[in-house]
């Protein structure tokens, strides 16, 4: 990899983001602190918060390390930043960093399988449908799917645990472990599995719709182009017509959507989790917003800023494998470059 | 594309979709009770066989920290890990000694207190009259919390003083009759050995170390606590031996884990609407408490027209708590019909009302010269403003949104304009300590309402008046209730001062809600109401004679 490549493409999208980042995190700081109320409230309730001295409220202030001014407040968070030092939660009295490495994987564990089988599913019967096109099949899975496009996730939610947890008795309604648990490590992967598998549903469904509205449309427009017809009439089989022919075209658009969508990936699902009281970072988002907790909020904010930046990235980045349209000159002579040396190398 | 036998198919399918939800929705429903289940399910859960049970799950409505006081409260929680000198709480005629063995008023301002002996902290260090005095002189000068004003202000406890090791004498500024039965029976005893060393008690994170009941073994903040019978326990060792209590907070996944058998108790209050489908269901019941909370209307005593006091009269007899009832807790509860603070409480003078008459708060305003010059409906202020204010009220409440709603309709019959704003809880937090509002719906729980020294506190505090402003009528009430020495005479001022109070109102009760609690009878029958607290409390936990004694209260 030479260097002029680096500072000509991939560089200046590295600029490009790192300026993003950091009016993102300024944004992040402002936008709690705007928002009228402090965290107080959390600590001493409505009735008693009323009845604090001036002297003591700024006393709760202090202790709480938020009588210092907002500049100064800016200034800490931002080198923060750097040192991997979020501050200490208000709420949770615990370092921010640590309460977010607790939640983070349980947000991963429950939204990276949602979007994989989502978008495994919504592509596949996407294209079928496409490939159907104006039949009853492709008529059943264009209203199935808009159904549930238009059902809100909570709701999905709450059939579900209506269904399989209160009549069927088949799966647990809440959490993401087995409370006060003695039992042995494989039936702890056991027990967490079961409690994934509801939420995992949820999110699912809440997000297959797009994707397999997307898969179809963009399957009808290819499947229309000449060179289509052209496979057909060579002989190609209907299963390779669709995957190998047209689908990989069609997936483009696709393909971005769902890199954007990993974003969420880290950003959590705030309504399942608090329907599924999943302690991922989207409830940890929610809690952190109602008891004004600052530093909590910042760090949320900063691992989802972190995430959508990351997909854009992967995004901007990736599409050109895929496109070799999108392109450009020095992309193609990178790559190029890039086989040569590993011939060389080879 | 669209063909009609499409459009059949479509129409089929959303049919079966509909009874694929309707199903769903019936199957929660459950056969009738008999006539003995439906009577049984009513009571107030006493049973008077104590049955040991290992381990019992409890629904949380919210999560209240690691139960260290100072990073957040839940009343009900502090008391399964922390005692009082005296207990149950403030809101019964009589507490009994609980930490103290006894108390003795030596003068006006002197109490002396005999703490019992041989209990033990948790961690197996002797309980002494060291914590006690460490714990009232920490409440008073240390970092505030909820109990502070018990001690600083209402009342002033100026000296605790070690008579002997086992005996705390306390020097009031001012005279303090009820020293034994409302602060002795409010303020959790903290172990000296611990708190003397926490630097800053709003950042200390540490698993608490009481006397109580239950020891809290694991906590996982929003997800669960897990609690630990206390086998030592100097009135009995607990009926159950663990409580686990996952935090549950949403309303409906809550009670969709009672009926799957996930949790055996919710400690949130069932909702009205669905009362019926636990009174009905096999083994479960649900046990009928008094709250003693009040859901109020507060009025701006800061601004213009509300500080005129016969206005505040007019905004309260504009009011028909019994149709807001009826409509938002379909009749469940009692309308605010007398006044403020909780008629249940053994410190509220029965004999307060508050009526509704829209007639006279029209005449009442007739006669404040707020007229409507311009016949747009709505009455000016003789200075031509407009009778138009903003009514807050948190999104996280849909009941006190509807209840906003006719709030609205009901002034605009006596011509005073009312908008309903929809805020965010943590927004609505700020609007007490900015004091920017106009009308606001906020709920008041057992402290405020049913704590005589309380509702003197929330007069100076800013609650409900503010003591740098002059109210002459409550100043001459409030000095003579401070300097009465005998604690009945003292509750004749409190109930002047009542009076006074719900003529001229700075919160109007809406309604007294009613609080029931589903619970899994097959799994534990014994749950008993400790007035302010619900049913999950230390006593429904204890054997026999714990019961027993609360039960002579």
């Amino acid at each position: 990899m030479d260097g002029s490549w680096f500072s000509s493409t991939f560089g200046k999208k590295l600029i490009q983001y790192v300026l993003v980042l950091a009016v993102a995190l300024s944004i992040n700081f402002a936008l709690p602190r705007l928002a009228p109320g402090d965290p107080l409230e959390f600590f001493f309730g409505e009735s008693t918060i009323n009845e604090l001295t001036p002297e003591q409220r700024q006393r709760a202030l202090h202790e709480l390390g938020l009588d210092r001014s907002v500049w100064e407040q800016y200034a800490d968070f931002m080198t923060g930043v750097f040192h991997f030092d979020l501050g200490s939660s208000i709420k949770y009295g615990k370092p921010v960093t640590e309460v977010l490495a607790d939640r983070l994987p349980w947000t991963v564990l429950l939204v990276a399988p949602s979007l994989i089988i989502s978008a495994v599913i919504g592509i596949v019967i996407g294209a079928y449908a496409a490939w159907n096109r104006g039949k009853r099949r492709d008529l059943f899975f264009l209203s199935a799917m808009l159904t549930v496009e238009s059902i809100p996730g909570f709701w999905i939610g709450m059939l579900l645990i209506a269904i399989f947890s209160v009549n069927l008795g088949w799966l647990p309604s809440f959490g993401a472990v087995p409370l006060a648990f003695t039992g042995g490590t494989a039936e702890y992967v056991g027990e967490i599995i079961t409690h994934m598998i509801l939420p995992v549903i949820t999110i699912t469904l809440s997000t297959v719709g797009g994707n397999f509205l997307l898969t179809r449309s963009s399957m009808l427009e290819t499947l229309g182009q000449d060179y289509v017809y052209m496979a057909e009439s060579k002989g190609a089989s209907k299963r390779s017509l669709i995957f190998n022919h047209a689908l990989r075209n069609a997936l483009l658009p696709v393909y971005t959507h769902i890199t954007m969508s990993l974003g969420i990936l880290v950003s959590g699902a705030v309504v399942v989790e608090s329907v599924f009281s999943y302690p991922g970072i989207g409830r940890l988002l929610y809690e952190s917003v109602i008891a004004r907790d600052y530093p909590m909020m910042q760090g949320v904010f900063l691992i989802i800023t972190l995430g959508v930046i990351a997909a854009n990235l992967l995004a901007d980045v990736t599409y050109p494998l895929f496109d070799p349209r999108s392109r450009s000159r020095a992309w193609s002579r990178e790559v190029s470059s890039s086989k040569q040396i590993g011939e060389e190398t080879a | 594309m669209f063909t009609r036998k499409s459009f059949g198919l479509m129409l089929t399918y959303l049919l079966l979709l509909s009874m694929f939800v309707l199903g769903c929705q019936s199957n929660q429903s459950q056969p009738a009770p008999s006539q003995d289940q439906a009577q049984g399910a009513q009571g107030t859960a006493a049973e008077p066989a104590a049955k040991t049970v290992s381990e019992l799950k409890i629904g949380l409505p919210s999560d209240a920290g690691p139960i260290n006081i100072y990073t957040g409260n839940i009343d009900y929680l502090t008391e399964l890990v922390f005692d009082k000198l005296f207990s149950p709480s403030p809101y019964v005629d009589k507490p009994e000694p609980w930490l103290a063995e006894s108390a003795k008023q030596l003068d006006d301002v002197t109490w002396v207190v005999k703490i019992r002996d041989g209990v033990k902290w948790h961690d197996g260090t002797p309980f002494t009259a060291e914590d006690v005095k460490f714990t009232y002189e920490y409440y008073r000068d240390g970092p505030a919390n909820r109990h502070t004003h018990h001690v600083s202000e209402v009342p002033h406890i100026e000296k605790i003083e070690l008579d002997d090791p086992s005996t705390v004498r306390f020097t009031c500024a001012y005279a303090c009759p009820s020293l034994e039965r409302i602060t002795f029976a409010d303020l959790p005893i903290l172990p000296k050995h611990i708190w003397e060393k926490v630097e800053n008690p709003r950042k200390f994170t540490d698993l608490p170390v009481g006397t109580g009941p239950y020891k809290l073994v694991e906590y996982k903040a929003d997800q669960y606590y897990k609690f630990e019978a206390n086998k030592d326990y100097f009135k009995g060792t607990p009926l159950v031996d663990t409580l686990v209590m996952p935090v549950i907070k949403d309303p409906t996944a809550i009670f969709n884990a009672l009926r799957s058998g996930e949790i055996d108790i919710s400690a949130r209050p069932l909702p009205p609407e669905l009362e019926a489908s636990f009174t009905n269901a096999p083994n479960m019941k649900v046990a009928e408490t008094s709250p003693l909370s009040i859901i109020e209307l507060k009025l701006n005593y800061d601004k213009a027209p509300f500080n005129t006091p016969e206005f505040r009269n007019a905004m309260s007899l504009a009011v028909d708590r019994q149709t807001i009832l009826d409509t938002v807790m379909l009749g469940k509860g009692r309308a605010g019909l007398k006044g403020y603070p909780h008629p249940d409480s053994p410190w509220t003078n029965p004999n307060l009302s508050t009526p509704y008459d829209a007639e006279k708060a029209k005449s009442v305003m007739d006669g404040l010269k707020f007229v409507d010059a311009n016949n747009d409906g709505v009455r000016e202020m003789p200075d031509g403003k407009p009778l138009a204010f903003s009514l807050k009220v948190p999104s996280t409440e849909p009941s006190w949104i509807r209840a906003a709603e006719m709030l609205k309709d009901q002034y605009a019959k006596v011509g005073v304009k009312v908008t309903v704003e929809v805020l965010d809880s943590g927004t609505m937090a700020t609007v007490g300590q900015t004091r920017d509002f106009d009308l606001v719906i906020s709920n008041i729980g057992a402290h405020g309402v049913a704590d005589p020294d309380q509702f003197v506190m929330s007069h100076r505090s800013s609650y409900l008046w503010n003591k740098t402003i002059p109210y002459p009528e409550m100043d001459a009430l409030q000095k003579q209730w401070m300097a009465e020495t005998s604690i009945d005479k003292r509750k004749e001022i409190g109930f002047a001062m009542q009076e006074l109070f719900n003529k001229q109102p700075t919160s109007v009760a809406l309604f007294y809600p009613e609080e029931k609690f589903a619970y899994r009878s097959d799994r534990y029958d014994q749950w008993v109401e400790s007035k302010g607290y619900g049913v999950i409390n230390k006593y429904s936990l204890l054997p026999d004679g714990a019961k027993k004694a609360k039960a002579e209260q």
